[in-house]
């Protein structure tokens, strides 16, 4: 009998003791609490005239598939299934909570997350509320669905119709082809 | 001052921070995530670009108000942590300034910006400097035309609210204010950040 060994995200971290920058797989990142992610979100939901969901989305978007991308072509990842096992460790390993891949298809994408740091933080903060707020993690789906399907950024669409916020058992994200 | 800087940096940019089985990352009584810089500078400059002119300065004011309410809350998780206790906390002789010494250490070695205390005027007044930091990148688009490291103003004067702040964590919010006077961003060679009272 065979094991196939999963693929594992691995994580390459470096801090440069000149600038103080802390890397990981080659990008610049950054330590931020609940407060500063769920202030983002809401700035973002609060500018509805200025379109601040849809920027703070493509936002996450640009920078995740950009992310990602690079880590599937210097791992020589091509496969699909290994794509999106890839796309759910790196969340899990960020902190932004755990998230797992339903479909992934042509036309569509499913998602959804049991865990998650926007909306657990949400809650501490605000508590609960009858719409999602996951805007980071619309753009990042869109970004595995657009990657997973061999597309560019702003190949798909994302809506979050459940949100662990509203008192859902999970937050449900699907992504469509536009 | 007893504060070691080159001891804190070396010992804190150490600290493991990585999910749990649930993707999560609690620590410093706050949820922590860890993500790239260009995703933060994308949504401020995005948003700073995309409102009228005249609402320029309320979207600024909501960056810095997000950035002052996480160095509030997670800046007061840091200065009582384990980890302050092990390490810092054995250099602080004079509270609350070289706990503020202590804390830009700690800012520098979780890679917010490589920054420390210039100057304190206790209860009234704090000059903070940065040497290189994140939300400069913005750079790499052109010489920005006014300063913009809204995170660094919001947590300064955070800083300040928890050390002077009119009434003690978690009431004191609000005390302090930040006015960024150089920038990296806009063509200086390093940013300056000068905290009042509000």
């Amino acid at each position: 009998m065979t094991v196939e060994k999963k693929i594992e995200f691995e994580i390459d971290h470096k801090f440069d003791p000149i600038t103080n920058r802390h890397y990981m797989n080659g990008f610049c990142t950054v330590l931020h609490c609940h407060h500063y992610a769920t202030l983002y979100t809401q700035l973002a939901d609060d500018a509805e005239e200025f379109k601040g969901v849809q920027l703070l989305k493509e936002a996450a978007e640009d920078t995740f598939y950009e992310v990602l991308e690079d880590y599937y072509q210097k791992n020589g990842i091509e496969a699909i299934e290994d794509k999106v096992t890839i796309a759910e460790q790196y969340w899990q390993a960020v902190g932004m909570g755990l998230i797992r891949f339903t479909g992934i298809g042509k036309y569509a994408c499913t998602a959804v997350m049991e865990y998650s740091h926007l909306d657990e933080g949400w809650l501490k903060k605000w508590g609960s509320r009858d719409k999602p707020v996951n805007f980071f993690t619309c753009g990042f789906v869109a970004a595995v669905a657009a990657l997973a399907n061999g597309k560019s950024v702003r190949s798909f669409k994302v809506k979050e119709p459940k949100g662990l916020v509203c008192g859902d058992e999970v937050s449900a994200f699907k992504a469509v082809l536009t | 001052m007893a504060i070691d800087r080159k001891k804190i940096i070396e010992q804190m940019s150490k600290v493991s921070v990585i999910g749990n089985e649930e993707g999560l990352i609690p620590g410093f009584n706050v949820y922590v995530q860890q993500l790239p810089s260009d995703f933060w500078n994308g949504f401020a400059r995005r948003i700073v670009n995309y409102v009228p002119e005249d609402l320029v300065e309320s979207a600024e004011a909501l960056l810095f108000n997000a950035a002052r309410e996480c160095g509030y809350h997670t800046g007061y998780g840091i200065i009582t942590s384990d980890e302050w206790n092990e390490i810092v906390a054995p250099m602080v002789e004079k509270v609350p300034e070289d706990v503020l010494h202590g804390a830009y250490a700690v800012f520098t070695a979780w890679g917010w910006a490589k920054s420390e205390v210039i100057e304190i005027v206790p209860k009234e007044k704090m000059v903070v400097r940065a040497y290189d930091y994140y939300e400069s990148d913005i750079m790499k688009y052109g010489k920005a035309s006014r300063p913009c490291a809204y995170m660094i103003q919001g947590v300064s004067a955070a800083f300040m609210d928890i050390a002077y702040g009119d009434s003690p964590y978690p009431d004191g919010m609000g005390t302090f204010q930040c006015e960024q006077t150089k920038g990296i961003e806009i063509g200086d060679d390093y940013g300056e950040f000068l905290v009042t009272r509000a």
